[in-house]
């Protein structure tokens, strides 16, 4: 792995082609903005995160409070969900990694709230280290054996290629049937 | 007498070609699967070859399925699942109904899962009073109006907008506007409250992981993610058939399955579950659980039995069905029981039941077309002949299909009274004697006999080309032997120009008929007696040529398989070529002679389908270029309907059926504004004559000395 700047082109490109939306940030800061703008553009009300490291949780957070969004983030009591992630127009969740030649964002889940943020609101976003991209699909196996590995208990890991879609009725492509329709990726450069 | 199936199966083929509508938007959704293959394909590193790595890995797989089984079920409960080995449907079904009363389950969430459609567990659990709601749209769309998949992949693809709004407002008693996107609306606010509410979540599993006890769950609506998420008690019903030993492996299968359907890499969600999750912190919660039920219902049957076998290597992506000529005119609810289309054939037998299988397995025309867009490679058109040939010891065989596997001596007898034949199978009343005993369509305009054949004109000829720097075999089949020995004459003397030492070895028609109609114990004798003349000059070197295409492609690909691989059908399968790419090779490339025959002319050509795993025509088309013709491939990527003999018979199964499936391709060439048609395969040309009404002519028509 490693970041350089053409595996985040191809990752930019691919994402783009299966309707997603890509963002460059460069810090905290940044991202926090980035979430605010998607949140603000989407008129949401609640904006949920998960899986983030703590710093940028909570620097999201302070963002999102200022901007008047109503934050649901960590901890998650149990009796409050699914409703509590229902109610969230915007989920943002961490990224473990992401395939450029695909356009897909590898999360991993070790609690299902954090897919319930990815999967129920109408957007959402995954925040990725550029330096997490890597650039071809085979080269997941190996991380996606690691992930396993390291998680014997349990582990569930979700590749997500674009906003949820149906070509279900006359094979019009259709997209947020159920999930997000719509999907964005902060990919963050150092 | 006709048997009452088969009287069935008759009227349903009629009511679709008399209500197209279904067909259209099935025949659209399948040239669309096509293309974005295609495309997809085009641009992926390889391109088809992943099909070659598919096949390794699934064969491998299957035939270590006991222990990958052991090592998935040791891992999974390593993880805290239950697993649960269910050896049939029923076993299925009361493991769920038990667990779904224990546990107090009231709504049970489903994401698209084939396996529990093939032990219809719905409607057991309905009865039971639970609530069971399909999300994945197209299946709940069907689910609504209690129908079976129509296809595979796009279960509801016969439903236009319309309907789906009449059906969505019958369901929530309000009016629903038929755009896509209020009805979209009107999905969620139907859906939502049940992912919210199930307690038990139902999914399949597209593939299990041996080496980590994980499921791999494939879905681009995100319903599945939902489903396995939210309930409490989460079930994944799965047939044994889909554990792969590696994460590696998963990783093919993940991308192998959307692009051969859609063209996809890979779908938008790919679910890895490794064991059940907590749900958020704290108190309040029934314990998270994963029952993972890996369903036999057959499958150790079919892994035991060496013709079945492959079948079981079935990703399910449904892409056979994007190419099936039949099942574009009649749909899954006609070309199927649960499971459609080609594999359908196969796995209703195992599965069902061979009688359910056999009504439908005579819509299969032996094209050979699945096989070759499988991913895994799965040799259906053999399958469904063992099919038929099982079923046949049960259910007589229609007369028509009998007559067409004795064409050949049919052939030979029209052969030595031509010119008499012939003047009678123009004559009207014969014609309609034809239909009614021989069930030979009265519409066809069947090609003339000649008085001798082509083994006997050869054989009257001086030897020749001795000491050729090549040694070829030539495998002559019906055509040219008793209705076009010219062509075949100037085969062999275009062959020997070459510098080849022709031979003609005593042979028998290549038997085709045998294996499209189900008769594989002749077809194995057939293949047999040809092999073992054949062989002999294979092993001393000589290449065996045939100019019919379903000759070529039954020495090449259908002999080994019958005779199971013998070293014998090998050798003869691996010296096998088509004439031209065959030519090509050998020709000097000054050889350019241009024939005044084409100038000025644009030309059409045709694949026969059996031409695909062999050199797809080009063979032909590169050495007309060279010979100065001006030629282009016209095609739709599937048949031009004759199946072999099977459009010469009467009938909605055989002419009928045939002529609906030419149609989108006698429309292209049509349209085209080509002046001829140029086909090697002798009956393609009879089809497409009377499709298109454009004169047909055959490569070898350029050799003939005038
Ligand atoms: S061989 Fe041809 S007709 Fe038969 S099932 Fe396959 S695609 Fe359909
Ligand atoms: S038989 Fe082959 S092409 Fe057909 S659904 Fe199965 S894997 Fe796909």
């Amino acid at each position: 792995m490693g970041s350089n700047p053409s595996v985040v082109d191809h990752f930019v490109q691919a994402f783009e082609k299966v309707s997603g939306v890509a963002h460059i940030a460069r810090s905290s800061v940044e991202i926090a903005a980035q979430v605010v703008a998607v949140a603000t553009e989407k008129n949401a009300k609640r904006v949920a995160l998960a899986n983030l490291p703590d710093n940028l949780t909570g620097a999201i957070a302070e963002a999102c409070v200022a901007a008047g969004f109503e934050v649901v983030r960590d901890p998650f009591l149990a009796n409050t969900l699914p409703a509590a992630i229902d109610q969230a127009q915007v989920g943002v969740t961490g990224i473990a990694f992401g395939i450029a030649q695909t356009g897909t964002l590898v999360e991993i889940a070790t609690n299902d709230v954090v897919r319930l943020v990815s999967a129920l609101p109408r957007t959402h976003i995954g925040v990725v280290a550029a330096s997490n991209l890597v650039e071809h699909y085979d080269d997941a196996a190996s991380q996606v054996r690691k992930h396993f590995q390291s998680n014997p208990a349990g582990c569930v890991v979700s590749f997500m290629s674009g906003p949820s879609r149906t070509g279900d009725i006359e094979l019009k492509l259709t997209l947020g049937v159920h999930g997000p329709e719509s999907a964005h990726a902060i990919i963050v450069v150092e | 007498m006709p048997s009452t199936r088969y009287e069935r199966l008759t009227e349903k083929i009629r009511e679709s070609i008399a209500n197209p509508k279904n067909s259209h938007a099935l025949m659209h959704c399948m040239q669309r699967g096509r293309d974005k293959r295609s495309e997809a394909l085009a641009v992926l590193p390889g391109g088809a070859a992943f099909r070659d790595e598919v096949k390794k890995v699934k064969d491998q797989c299957i035939e270590n399925l006991p222990g990958l089984l052991d090592q998935f079920v040791e891992n999974a409960r390593k993880r805290g699942a239950h697993v649960f080995l269910a050896k049939d449907g029923a076993a299925a079904i009361d493991y769920v109904l038990r667990l779904a009363i224990a546990r107090g389950v009231k709504t049970i969430a489903k994401s698209k899962s084939l396996t529990t459609e093939e032990i219809e567990i719905n409607h057991p659990l309905i009865e039971a009073g639970l609530k069971v709601i399909e999300t994945d749209l197209g299946e709940l769309i069907i689910q609504l109006v209690d129908e079976k998949p129509y296809h595979l992949v796009f279960p509801s693809v016969h439903k236009m907008a319309e309907d789906v709004a009449e059906i969505f407002a019958k369901a929530t008693g309000k009016p629903v506007s038929s755009d896509i996107p209020s009805i979209m609306k009107v999905v969620q606010a139907y859906l939502r409250p049940i992912f919210l509410e199930a307690q038990m979540g139902m999914t399949g599993a597209n593939i299990g992981v041996a080496e980590t006890g994980a499921i791999v769950i494939e879905t681009n609506e995100g319903n599945g993610r939902l489903v396995s998420s939210i309930g409490d008690c989460h079930v994944c019903v799965m047939g044994m058939e889909k554990i792969v030993a590696t994460v590696e492996e998963a990783m093919l299968m993940v991308l192998a399955h959307p692009v051969s359907a859609s063209g996809q890499l890979p779908t938008t969600y790919v679910t890895w579950m490794g064991g059940r999750l907590p749900l958020g912190e704290g108190d309040g919660r029934a314990p998270r659980e994963s029952h993972i039920i890996i369903l036999d219902n057959g499958r150790t049957a079919m892994r035991e039995d060496q013709d079945m076998r492959e079948a079981l290597s079935c990703i399910r992506c449904g892409a056979c069905m994007n190419v099936c000529p039949t099942y574009g005119v009649v749909g899954g609810h006609t070309f199927g029981y649960i499971y459609p289309g080609p594999i359908g054939i196969p796995w209703t037998a195992q599965v069902h039941g061979l009688e359910k299988a056999g009504d439908f397995a005579p819509l299969c025309i032996s094209c050979g077309l699945c096989k070759e867009i499988c991913p895994a490679q799965i040799d259906m058109p053999m399958m469904i002949a063992e099919v038929k040939h099982r079923d046949a010891k049960t259910h007589n065989r229609p007369r028509a299909d009998e007559v067409m596997m004795g064409a050949d001596s049919a052939a030979r007898l029209a052969s030595a009274c031509a010119p008499l034949a012939n003047a009678a199978m123009n004559i009207g009343p014969v014609r309609s004697l034809m239909e009614s005993v021989a069930g030979i369509d009265s519409h066809r305009k069947l090609p003339p006999f000649k008085r001798g054949t082509f083994m006997k004109t050869f054989a009257r000829r001086a030897p020749r080309g001795a000491g050729g720097i090549r040694k070829v075999a030539f495998f002559v089949d019906v055509y040219a032997n008793y209705n076009a020995p010219e062509l075949g004459m100037a085969a062999v003397e275009a062959l020997e120009a070459a510098g080849c030492e022709v031979v003609v070895p005593d042979q028998q028609s290549s038997g085709y008929p045998y294996i499209a109609y189900g008769d594989l114990d002749r077809a194995r004798e057939t293949a047999a007696y040809n092999v073992a003349r054949f062989a002999p000059y294979a092993e001393k070197g000589y290449d065996i040529i045939a100019t019919e295409p379903t000759a070529a492609y039954a020495l090449r690909v259908s002999y080994p398989k019958l005779l199971r691989k013998s070293g014998k059908s090998k050798r003869v399968s691996e010296r096998t070529y088509e004439l031209f790419e065959y030519l090509l090779q050998i020709e000097a490339s000054n050889t350019t002679t241009q024939s005044a025959q084409f100038a000025g002319k644009r030309y059409g050509f045709h694949v026969s389908c059996h031409q695909r795993p062999l050199g797809a025509g080009n063979g032909a088309m590169e050495w007309l270029t060279r010979h100065g013709a001006q030629v282009e491939l016209i095609e739709t990527g599937t048949c031009c309907g004759m199946g072999g003999t099977f459009g010469m018979k009467g009938g909605a199964l055989g002419y009928e059926l045939s002529m609906e499936v030419g149609k989108p391709l006698f429309t292209k060439f049509k349209e085209s504004g080509v002046d001829a048609i140029i086909t090697e395969s002798s009956v393609c040309a009879i089809q497409l004559a009377e499709g298109t009404g454009l004169p047909l002519m055959h490569p070898l028509a350029l050799l003939v000395k005038k």
